[in-house]
């Protein structure tokens, strides 16, 4: 394990890290992928969360030594795993991309990574096949599988390596409601046995149930990290823009400027544009004050609740 | 998992994985077709000395396997086979896959290079020694063999370490042989000298008994071409080797 960083009071380190990252840079000409990021990775599932373009994959790459890094350094278990081969015994990466050569079988390509990393049992290959649930169609060519197939042979040819640090690119994407739920409890299990096991996804929810420990990343800095709830709750304080549809705007607008929970208020035709720095406060009193103010609402939806627009508030 | 079963008979050893990849991976059906393409030609090559109306059936074999079978049949198969090996794989993206590995690379491009040579000895090495026989020279045949043995491994050698050094390695691929070794090596003998085309021609010149009708003056003849080429063959492994080391194996698209 490599040693502890002074940062014991920082959410985005843990006390017995096995994946350390420190302040890593990564550029790619002009454009910056990941910069000065520093967190640390340890048994368990953790989450990585961002938006498409955040620099998730390039950190996981970097974690994997298949990218170097321009500053800083990344070590999985003390060793860096762009100079020290051998530390590719323990890390797997089931990566987003379809790099998965098509012309080979399932079993082929499982049967393959065994072999690269010298393992001995014979039976390994069909065992993992068997825990993505492909083992009947093991003899079928990859390139006549689906994009959830794919995924699972990915995640296949990873586990038969037995990694200490496990890296998975947006493991789910593609996968059924049934194969995400069995692939999320597997992902589970293995956190439970100690391995580090690290997830991407742009997904909110999706990491929720994956990760108790989530490291946000937005255009390449870290966002947020910790426990998720304490993510999730920062989250919903946040500004937010509010759309409420009512028959008299007027008088509701009039009435909502009082309430501490609003910042402000802009009349648009039959509609009302709320802006709130507590959007959960803001919805608690929206009803009472529609209420008095003899309103009827018609409809309330924010306006802004994408997720591009949660990372950016996170980032500001 | 793993843990759950460590007994039983063992996997491939990563050498004879790495070897096993290459020869069903790398080479899939479009590749095969691209491999044996030149070998007719190299057959069709051999069957045009017949047609030929030359001092001796010598000297006509000789211009064809200079102009011909040394010149195009050669290289181009090597082409097909050596950026199959590794270049298509690294731009593809799924090197990656052997790259995330302990595997020392040594062993990575020695496995890439043997499955690559192998195909060469079952296809164009095969092709140049009947296509001396289509010409009517037998006794060539075993010479020609042996200039398509060597040669095919120093071009393959040439090829790979193209795949990993450039992006766009067939076209550098290409480039090398047309103006390396048509354009400079035809007109300047120390560029000839770590040609793979010059260096086979010239080992097909030493073991053939007409040979002097295809000798290049201040080159290696025979056994000693066949020293060069395997040096040729090395340094381009070794660069290779070392620049598995350097690469950021994520595909193009990346």
């Amino acid at each position: 394990m490599a040693d502890a960083p002074p940062h014991q009071l920082d959410p985005a380190f843990v006390s017995q890290p096995t994946v350390v990252a420190s302040a890593v840079s990564i550029w790619f000409g002009p454009k910056v992928a990941v910069t000065e990021l520093s967190c640390s990775f340890g048994a368990g599932v953790t989450g990585l969360l961002g938006p498409n373009g955040a620099g998730k994959t390039t950190l996981m790459r970097a974690i994997c030594g298949l990218l170097p890094t321009n500053q800083g350094q990344v070590q999985v278990l003390g060793r860096d795993p762009r100079r020290d081969r051998s530390v590719q015994q323990a890390i797997a990466l089931v990566p987003e991309d379809d790099a998965v050569p098509g012309a080979l079988s399932a079993r082929q390509l499982v049967r393959y990574t065994a072999s690269l990393h010298s393992v001995r049992d014979r039976s390994a290959p069909d065992q993992c096949l068997a825990t993505v649930g492909l083992l009947e169609v093991a003899d079928r060519r990859v390139s006549g599988f689906s994009k959830g197939m794919r995924q699972r042979v990915k995640v296949a040819a990873a586990l038969v390596t037995g990694p200490q640090v496990l890296v998975l690119d947006e493991p789910l994407n593609g996968a059924d409601p049934v194969q995400r739920v069995t692939l999320i409890e597997l992902f589970q299990a293995l956190g439970r046995q100690g391995r580090t096991v690290i997830v991407s996804s742009h997904v909110l929810h999706e990491v929720e149930r994956l990760a108790e420990r989530q490291i946000v990343i937005i255009r390449g800095r870290l966002a947020a990290a910790g426990e998720h709830r304490a993510i999730r709750d920062s989250l919903l304080d946040r500004p937010r823009a509010v759309l409420v549809r009512t028959s008299d705007p007027r008088r509701l607008a009039a009435d909502l400027i009082a309430v501490e929970a609003v910042a402000g208020v802009t009349i648009d035709g039959s509609g009302l544009v709320v802006s709130t720095p507590r959007a959960g406060e803001f919805a608690q009193a929206l009803p009472s004050v529609a209420r008095k103010a003899g309103a009827r609402l018609r409809e309330v939806r924010p306006l802004d609740d994408s997720l591009e627009s949660v990372f950016r508030e996170l980032l500001r | 998992m793993t843990d759950l079963a460590t007994t039983g008979r063992s996997l491939p050893s990563p050498f004879a994985a790495v070897l096993a990849y290459t020869l069903r991976a790398c080479l899939p059906a479009k590749r095969w077709f691209g491999v044996l393409l030149p070998c007719v030609g190299a057959l069709l090559f051999g069957w045009l000395t017949v047609a030929l109306d030359g001092p001796s059936q010598q000297q006509d074999f000789a211009d064809i396997a200079e102009l011909g079978l040394f010149a195009l049949i050669l290289p181009l198969t090597c082409l097909v086979i050596g950026d199959a090996v590794l270049g298509a794989d690294v731009r593809a993206g799924t090197f990656q896959l052997t790259w995330l590995s302990p595997v020392p690379f040594r062993t990575i491009v020695l496995g890439r290079w043997l499955g690559g040579w192998l195909v060469a000895l079952v296809t164009l090495v095969p092709a140049l020694a009947i296509a001396a026989l289509f010409g009517g020279v037998s006794d060539a045949a075993g010479s020609m063999a042996l200039a398509g043995l060597f040669g095919s491994g120093a071009y393959l050698a040439l090829f790979m370490m193209l795949g990993v050094v450039t992006r766009r390695s067939a076209l550098w691929s290409l480039a090398v042989v047309l103006v390396g070794e048509w354009l400079l090596g035809a007109n300047l003998s120390g560029v000839a000298q770590f040609s793979p085309r010059w260096e086979a021609q010239q080992v097909f010149a030493g073991l053939w008994d007409y040979g002097a009708l295809l000798e290049r003056e201040g080159m290696p003849l025979g056994w000693s071409a066949v020293v060069r080429l395997v040096v040729v063959g090395a340094v381009c492994l070794l660069v290779a080797t070392w620049r598995l080391g350097h690469m950021r194996p994520v595909g193009v698209a990346d």
